[in-house]
């Protein structure tokens, strides 16, 4: 690959609730661009997003951020490294407004006008949320709470973007709104690495992918090179 | 009745009611963090006492005897030192039980307590008698009709309002209390957002350390005395308060608190036998109250949708 990469997994074996398992897992997650991992359910995604997190650390193998190893780092420092994510399931902070929840994902940012400056950023992306910034993330719609999960992932202006099936529960209208808006991010300068299921949207939007299949990465190449492999559609793209 | 006795009564149930709240505030804080149940928080409270008295005594040998110097050093170090033992407990007994079972929590706890309580019995000099705190508050007192208004009995209240507000504030309008909420509600997500998940449990187990034993010396210079087994019954009624009031909710351990102070008063003026059922009544209506609202008075008042 011709761009130097921002995240790298090198050779990851970890364990999750014993059955998402990897086995022997290398990627590499290129800056600028947004990286796709496709896969059915159980095929080890959120293992791989547990582990870059620390929140599952490997058994062994070694994870980069610019060079830097994240093993052994606890989930805190991880963040600091510059990774950010935007989780399965959106896991808002129910019982705070939508501004704290927000402020939440610059907790490491220390300068007020910074945050303040971001807030402002996110709020031009979902001016809906400028509307209700006050209202307690708990009680909005799921899309409202995808938007402030989305927002709270910007606020750390972070080097690598983790998005954990974005599309999850969420209105076929709403998902086309969402995967807009991550290519809008990327075109910003953030680097995606977007885990989903949604193979054909995804891959509509991202520059290079891989496919993970019980564990293992059973194929990888550009997205143009992915929707035209035959094995990988017969497998995945049903 | 007499509007003097009354008053009495008022002042007397507030002053216990501030003291409850003081400590269901810890319990609830701990649970909301950590889910966890820590049973040594009134023994943390009763050795914050007896750091202060000793720190009075301490004082007292060095040839301070000025009330207010005495006072301020009896709060700083009751507060201070529990605060460092509320993280030292979380550090090395709470948080490396994490992963096992809530009880085993429970467990260990209890028998802290038991240990701490036991270790001021026979380790204090004289630990097994109760000690005579001093009264380091003016003794100033206004009389209205047949009511006695005691200044002392007016600055614990305002000093324990002030504190429950201070943890309002520090919970709802800080960066601090915004990491300690967000790990209340989804301990995974917090730390995904950079907030260092145990130095958050330190500091939440520090404070509610510290609170309990501003209730602690609190309850000596009110009662002028203090005994080693003075955190039983307080932090088996601070936990009912906190309980009954929807464990996890600040608020509700506060509103617990008072209500408890409130039962207990009622107990000892209305019952027609001796004051002495008085617990026995509060403790009684606290179960009737657990089986009509199992999850505590204050519901939730968000209700997660898709």
């Amino acid at each position: 690959m011709a761009t130097a990469s921002a995240l790298e997994l090198k050779n990851i074996y970890a364990a999750y609730d014993s059955a998402d398992v990897l086995e022997d897992v290398s990627l590499s997650v290129p800056a600028g661009k947004i990286t796709c991992l496709l896969g059915s359910n159980g095929a080890g995604k959120s293992t791989i997003i547990r582990s870059i997190l620390g929140l599952t650390p490997p058994r062994s193998g070694d994870i980069l951020v610019d060079g830097e190893s994240l093993i052994g780092l606890p989930t805190h420092k991880v963040i600091s490294a510059g990774i950010a994510c935007i989780p399965e399931g959106r896991k808002v902070f129910p019982k705070m407004t939508v501004v704290e929840n927000l402020r939440l994902g610059a907790f490491q940012e220390s300068s007020e006008s910074v945050i303040r400056d971001r807030i402002d950023q996110v709020f031009e992306i979902f001016p809906r949320l400028k509307e209700r910034k006050g209202q307690l993330a708990g009680t909005m719609s799921g899309g409202e709470q995808a938007m402030v999960s989305i927002g709270r992932g910007l606020m750390a202006a972070p080097k690598v973007l983790l998005i954990d099936e974005p599309s999850l529960g969420l209105s076929p209208l709403f998902v086309k709104e969402n995967f807009n808006i991550i290519r809008r991010i990327n075109e910003q300068g953030i680097t995606v690495f977007l885990v989903e299921q949604n193979v054909h949207q995804t891959l509509a939007i991202a520059h290079y992918g891989y496919v993970l299949s019980q564990g293992h990465v059973v194929a990888q190449g550009t997205a143009k090179e992915l929707s035209e492999n035959a094995e990988v559609h017969e497998a995945y793209f049903g | 009745m007499d509007m003097g006795l009354l008053g009495q009564f008022i002042v007397n149930g507030m002053m216990l009611g501030m003291m409850y709240a003081l400590v269901a505030v810890g319990f609830t804080l701990f649970f909301g963090v950590l889910d966890v149940i820590k049973f040594s928080h009134g023994d943390v409270l009763m050795v914050g006492t007896f750091a202060g008295f000793s720190t009075y005594l301490g004082l007292g040998a060095i040839g301070i005897d000025n009330a207010f110097v005495q006072l301020i050093g009896v709060l700083v170090v009751a507060i201070g030192s529990m605060a460092i033992l509320g993280a030292i407990i979380a550090r090395y007994l709470v948080l490396p039980l994490k992963s096992a079972p809530p009880l085993n929590t429970l467990l260990v706890t209890l028998m802290l307590g038991t240990v701490l309580r036991e270790a001021i019995r026979l380790f204090y000099p004289d630990g097994s008698n109760p000690k005579r705190f001093p009264s380091l508050l003016p003794t100033d007192s206004w009389t209205i009709g047949s009511f006695n208004l005691r200044a002392d009995s007016v600055i614990l209240l305002v000093g324990g309002l002030l504190v429950i507000v201070g943890v309002h504030v520090l919970i709802n309008r800080t960066r601090l209390g915004m990491a300690i909420r967000a790990v209340a509600q989804d301990e995974e997500t917090a730390k995904c957002m950079g907030i260092n998940f145990k130095m958050i449990v330190l500091l939440t187990f520090g404070l509610g350390s510290a609170v309990a034993a501003f209730a602690g010396v609190m309850n000596g210079l009110y009662y002028n005395e203090i005994n080693f087994g003075m955190g039983l019954l307080l932090g088996v009624i601070g936990f009912s308060a906190a309980i009954i009031g929807g464990l996890g909710n600040i608020y509700g351990a506060i509103l617990g608190g008072f209500i408890f102070a409130a039962l207990q008063t009622l107990g000892a003026v209305a019952l027609p036998f001796a004051s002495a059922y008085k617990d026995v009544f509060a403790f009684a209506v606290v179960i009737a109250l657990i089986a009509w609202r199992p999850t505590g008075l204050i519901a939730e008042k968000t209700s997660e949708r898709v």
